[in-house]
């Protein structure tokens, strides 16, 4: 079950997100040029501030320091977290060779288990500042159903860090399952008390991926076109 | 059911609309608040309907009730909206308030323009019927003007014998003039209403020997404030058409921040025409004509604290942050910076057409708190601002909180700091 809908939600999330990107460049430019000054020179610095804009938030971090470092937690982390789930894909080769196996698993202990941590809070500050005014009065249901169901996740995740003790190889047994249109989980898992919560992590991850591209969460693309702008 | 078919209608303006800008506006803003430290408007009331982004929420709730899937099946979801009275007597307080000062947008993650998503708020105003009936009043006396103008023509121009009077008695020379309807002149110069944004340009400019003539049009433009595009390129088209008919190289606009905007940067998009003469500002012009030395300023000759307010129309929006720096430095001995300035200076709280409309008298003085505090802060007696909205503000503000300042435009510093050319 959570198997197909794995399938589903990336169909989804491509699909959605091509969909997206074809929504906006349909419509026509704005005939305005909607840029604010200062302004780079040329094209090259343009693309510079555009990355800057859009990864750093300088902005964010002259406007609001304390919200700026969990928004810089929550991508940045979140991104890692994101290269880290790699490893059940199969090793990254020099990094396994000079560490081992323990290594390996130590690593991805501390990383995974610290970025699980941090992801935790930081979806946390951003759920509980939603209840407060001003932002209580702006947020609509979908900002709290995105936290709540991005919160699930984390907290699905860091149970299976924390309690559920499965090995890499398990998860790289369930993964390659997958590749090969042949999902299910390895004995070692599904004999486990745990596999709910695996299958609960799966679920709710693929929720989030087919809403993605429907939501508020576009701006992982949108923020790259619209800080371009700035700078038209 | 009438009611339903008229809603549609409007929340069509909004379709018509679109554009590649307006859509990523529409789909990426995460109702992240960051934008309220930004509005001077929303920190000096604390009122959350002055917040930049619950502002454009308005907007986007009808658009996205009406045109996507999610506000078709769940619109409780994003708590889509109809554009009924009361989204629409929210739209009118909060959307003609509005200063279009553009610091939420520079302090948006996303960069969101909210004055673009206002634009369209404005549209939808007018298609109900509801535009600000203060600004429609003003914007259709400009046009009757640029109708009839051969029956203001003698009145202006006699207006003007005294400027000139003026002029000449200041520049020493009785051949000092103000030249109207030059044909060929290489500049076109688009004052203000009342002869205070005539005079010093006038002086300058004999001193710079420039082939200038004067527009008989004023630079201010209510139909951009109304939102009503059509209306704002009728109105900017009486200078267009003068430019052009007079064959000049290029216009100079007066301090006057959106008449600059609308010249340089909405004007051809609007008509979809290159325009065959060059836009410029006072201030560049000014700042170019004292760097080629066709005019020369007194050093450092004001003893009194200076301070400079950045017009988010002149900043912001246009890019001119050192050039009038410089000529307000060159001509005083304390100049003292505001805090924040440049890109980041706090609108003064005086844009968007809200000082024409008595009714928002209060509210306008209120939220120019911040500026008050920076202004303060400085310790400044005088304060040099290129933006006849800002003075008008300032004024106001020096009024009500004491602040016991000196308000000058840059035209006047500079003309009343020349050193004589022999
Ligand atoms: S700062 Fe930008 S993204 Fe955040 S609420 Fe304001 S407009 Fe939306
Ligand atoms: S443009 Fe200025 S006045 Fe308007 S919402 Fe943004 S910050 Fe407030």
């Amino acid at each position: 079950m959570a198997g197909v809908m794995v399938y589903v939600a990336i169909a989804v999330f491509l699909a959605g997100t091509a969909y997206k990107i074809y929504h906006w460049i349909r419509a026509p430019r704005s005939s305005v040029r909607l840029g604010m000054f200062p302004r780079p020179e040329n094209s090259f610095g343009r693309g510079l501030k555009l990355i800057k804009d859009s990864i750093v938030f300088p902005q964010v971090l002259d406007n609001d320091r304390i919200m700026w470092f969990f928004v810089i937690m929550l991508h940045i982390v979140g991104l890692g977290t994101f290269i880290g789930h790699m490893r059940m894909l199969g090793e990254f080769a020099p990094l396994y060779n000079w560490l081992g196996k323990d290594g390996m698993d130590t690593l991805s202990y501390i990383g995974g288990g610290s970025a699980g941590l941090i992801l935790l809070v930081a979806v946390l500050y951003l759920l509980f500042r939603r209840f407060k005014a001003p932002y209580r009065d702006i947020s609509v249901p979908e900002d709290y159903l995105l936290l709540l169901l991005i919160l699930l996740i984390i907290m699905l995740g860091d149970h299976l860090r924390f309690f559920a003790h499965f090995d890499v190889t398990d998860y790289q047994a369930y993964m390659k399952s997958l590749i090969t249109f042949n999902p299910a989980f390895p004995a070692a898992i599904a004999e486990s008390g745990a596999r709910w919560v695996l299958a609960s992590h799966v679920f709710t991850a693929s929720l989030l991926a087919i809403y993605f591209p429907f939501s508020k969460l576009v701006h992982f693309i949108g923020s790259f076109a619209a800080n371009l702008v700035r700078s038209d | 059911m009438a009611e339903k078919t008229i809603n549609r209608e409007l929340a069509n303006v909004i379709n018509v609309r679109l554009n590649r800008q307006l859509l990523y506006y529409i789909d990426i803003c995460t109702r992240c608040g960051l934008c309220k430290d930004a509005c001077h408007q929303y920190v000096a009331t604390g009122d959350v309907t002055y917040l930049p982004a619950y502002r454009a929420e308005l907007i986007r709730r009808v658009y996205k009730k009406y045109f996507t899937r999610t506000g078709r099946f769940m619109p409780s979801l994003i708590e889509g909206r109809e554009p009924d009275d009361r989204l629409l007597d929210e739209l009118y307080r909060t959307t003609y308030a509005c200063t279009g000062c553009r610091r939420c947008m520079y302090y948006c993650p996303f960069s969101i323009d909210t004055t673009w998503l206002l634009g369209v708020a404005k549209a939808m105003l007018l298609e109900a019927g509801r535009g600000s009936p203060i600004l429609t009043e003003l914007a259709g006396a400009a046009v009757m003007k640029g109708e009839n103008i051969d029956l203001f023509k003698d009145v202006i121009l006699e207006s003007l014998k005294d400027t000139e009077k003026e002029v000449q008695q200041i520049t020493g020379d009785a051949s000092a003039q103000i030249p109207v309807e030059k044909t060929g002149a290489q500049a076109m110069y688009v004052a203000l209403a009342g002869t205070h944004t005539i005079l010093p340009v006038a002086v300058i400019f004999h001193h710079a020997r420039l082939d200038w003539t004067l527009s008989l049009f004023e630079a201010a433009n209510y139909g951009y404030f109304l939102g009503d595009n059509k209306l704002a390129k009728t109105i900017a088209d009486r200078i267009v058409d003068e430019a052009k008919r007079l064959q000049v190289t290029q216009i100079i606009l007066s301090e006057c921040g959106h008449a600059y905007r609308v010249m340089k940067f909405l004007y051809e998009a609007w008509a979809k025409e290159k325009l065959p003469f060059e836009v410029k500002g006072i201030v560049e012009v000014m700042h170019e004509l004292v760097e080629s030395g066709k005019i020369k300023l007194k050093k450092d000759s004001i003893a009194e604290a200076v301070t400079y307010h950045d017009p988010c129309q002149v900043g912001r929006n246009a890019g001119f942050y050192e050039e009038p720096r410089s000529l307000v430095k060159a001509v005083s001995r304390d100049y003292r910076e505001m805090t924040p300035n440049r890109e980041k200076n706090w609108c003064c709280g005086g844009g968007g057409g809200v000082v024409a409309e008595p009714a928002m008298d209060e509210f306008r003085l209120k939220t120019g708190m911040k500026k008050v505090e920076q202004i303060r802060a400085t310790g400044a007696r005088i304060v040099v601002s290129p933006c006849e909205n800002c003075r008008l503000q300032l004024d106001g503000l020096n009024e009500k909180y004491n602040l016991n300042i000196k308000i000058s435009s840059l035209m006047d510093l500079v003309a009343d700091n020349l050193v004589a050319q022999k």
